[in-house]
């Protein structure tokens, strides 16, 4: 893809192109699957974690948040998603993802904690599809406040160090840093925790704890 | 005549026999795995393996090296974005060009590859089924596999396949409580010994070019003997506390506890919430680990761990404030 290629996607992105030269760009995006990713890329991460005062600021890139993509298919449903406990929810759930890790907020349902779908339901906003691109993008990360966003860098830290005691604890070494070198996939999962109950501690045990 | 009482003799060996030899497959899976344990830890390899999970396959590199230096260790994707993932005795390095950041943690004290004992880590046979059965060649070498299917729903069901001769991991598969497969990693190519290019463990990364992302890397946590000041009152079985930091400053409340059952662990935090900490509440998935966050009072408490949702929820709801704390 070439440079060129990229700076017109910038431009599209700030709103800074011509209608007919936006049009032409967005069916390209319809077609080019490598310009789609890019576009996607850079939607996505567009509204970065901005760091006032940092002499290392860059511009963009540093948040990724993801959604369902309107009007099309999820990706291959793996069998993490069609597990017991997880199953997929069009439109309903949040992929949202910070620099570390993708985090997936699942949506709660009955006999959930009070206040469980805080975060899920004001990130629950609605993600443009480059096949329906409107010229001037809407930013996508609106949808974190400060204080989701804190949770989600906190989240990132307790893996983090989960992973550093975990390589030893659990004994799988380099194992456990894998799912931060591998590339995040947004994914759309809800909790069923009516399934919960099926799953319980045995007594002597909880009372072996004691 | 007496055909019934040789029946049941024969019988009584048989189970005997059987029950020995299911024993011993349990026993030598366990001392295979011991084996890998340690040969990750103390061994140099190099080589390229494939990650899949959600059905996408990332191809990455790592490194490990233990010498007069200590153990180092670099680990990067050499498809896709890049990014990297660099251990070694100043704690661990993320750098994240997709998102131009980097993401550090420090060493927290005595938890860069110490030798836990077995007994300190929880009973494998209590959570899982362990069997020591096939061998393939993968990355031109012959493994042995060592499966851990898991008894309940607390866990999730691991294959390991090890190098014959070393015990070195060369295929790994995460299943769920229906064996279905939800990550799985195998190397492609692989060097042991004298043959691992030392120069791949240089970052191409450098970190002044990345913003750093917060984490509470500065906050200078110990392994401590002392008994926490939480504990939950139910854990699931096999489970057992392998781990506790807590933070060396009086005026913040930071804990942290890792529970293991001897290959999975859930570390649980709890700490002061603030904007700092931010809001965390309910499940949230972070790859193939779950957490759950709940607040208690001026509390947050989060476990997070490479286990089902239901167990760190389980784990998390059940968190008290000890007794001898009180």
């Amino acid at each position: 893809m070439s440079k060129e290629s990229l700076e017109h996607l910038s431009s599209l992105m700030d709103g800074e192109m011509s209608r007919d030269s936006g049009m032409f760009l967005t069916r390209r995006l319809a077609s080019d699957e490598s310009l789609c990713d890019a576009w996607e890329r850079y939607h996505l991460i567009r509204d970065c974690i901005r760091q006032p005062g940092s002499k290392h600021f860059v511009t963009g890139l540093t948040v990724k948040l993801a959604a369902s993509l309107e009007d099309e298919q999820l990706p291959v449903v793996s069998a993490w998603r069609s597990n017991r406990w997880l199953k997929p929810v069009s439109g309903l759930a949040i992929a949202a993802s910070v620099a570390l890790m993708a985090i997936v907020v699942t949506a709660p349902q009955q006999g959930a904690l009070p206040g469980d779908t805080a975060i899920a339901e004001s990130a629950n906003q609605p993600f443009v599809s480059p096949n329906i691109l409107p010229l001037a993008p809407v930013s996508q990360a609106a949808s974190f406040t400060p204080s989701q966003k804190a949770g989600a860098e906190r989240l990132n830290a307790y893996l983090l160090r989960h992973n550093q005691m975990a390589g030893s604890a659990g004994r799988q070494g380099f194992v456990s840093f894998v799912p931060i070198v591998a590339t995040q996939v947004s994914v759309q999962a809800e909790l069923d925790e009516s399934q919960e109950t099926t799953a319980t501690v045995p007594e002597q045990e909880a009372a072996a704890n004691k | 005549m007496n055909s019934l009482p040789r029946k049941a003799l024969m019988l009584l060996i048989f189970v005997s026999v059987s029950g020995t030899v299911v024993a011993d497959g349990s026993g030598q899976a366990r001392k295979w795995l011991d084996r890998m344990t340690r040969a990750m830890n103390e061994m140099n390899y190099q080589g390229t393996f494939v990650y899949v999970r959600d059905g996408v396959v990332e191809t990455m590199r790592i490194t490990h090296v233990r010498d007069k230096q200590g153990v180092r260790e670099r680990m990067y994707s050499i498809s896709g974005p890049r990014r990297e993932v660099i251990r070694n005795s100043d704690g661990v390095r993320c750098v994240l060009q997709d998102s131009s950041s980097v993401v550090e943690d420090s060493l927290v004290t005595s938890t860069f590859f110490p030798e836990l004992p077995f007994e300190k880590m929880g009973d494998t046979s209590v959570g899982y089924d362990l069997k020591l059965s096939g061998e393939a060649r993968i990355a031109g070498k012959i493994a042995h596999r060592v499966s851990f299917k898991p008894k309940d729903d607390f866990r999730y069901g691991y294959e390991y396949w090890l190098e014959k001769h070393t015990g070195l991991l060369l295929k790994w598969v995460l299943v769920d409580t229906d064996q279905k497969v939800l990550a799985k990693l195998l190397f492609t190519d692989f060097k042991i010994g004298q043959s691992v290019d030392l120069k791949e463990l240089e970052s191409s990364s450098p970190a002044e070019n990345f913003v750093a992302m917060p984490t509470f890397s500065k906050l200078k946590t110990v392994v401590t003997e002392s008994s926490p000041r939480w504990q939950p009152d139910k854990l699931p079985p096999g489970f057992k506390l392998s781990s506790h930091n807590q933070q060396v400053n009086p005026d913040g409340v930071f804990e942290h506890m890792v529970y293991s059952d001897g290959l999975a662990a859930v570390s649980v935090y709890i700490e002061k919430k603030g904007s700092e900490v931010g809001v965390l509440q309910g499940v949230s998935q972070l790859g193939t680990n779950n957490a759950y966050s709940r607040q208690q009072g001026e509390l947050q408490i989060t476990a997070i761990g490479e286990v089902p949702a239901v167990t760190v929820k389980t784990i998390a709801t059940s968190m008290v404030r000890s007794v001898a704390s009180n």
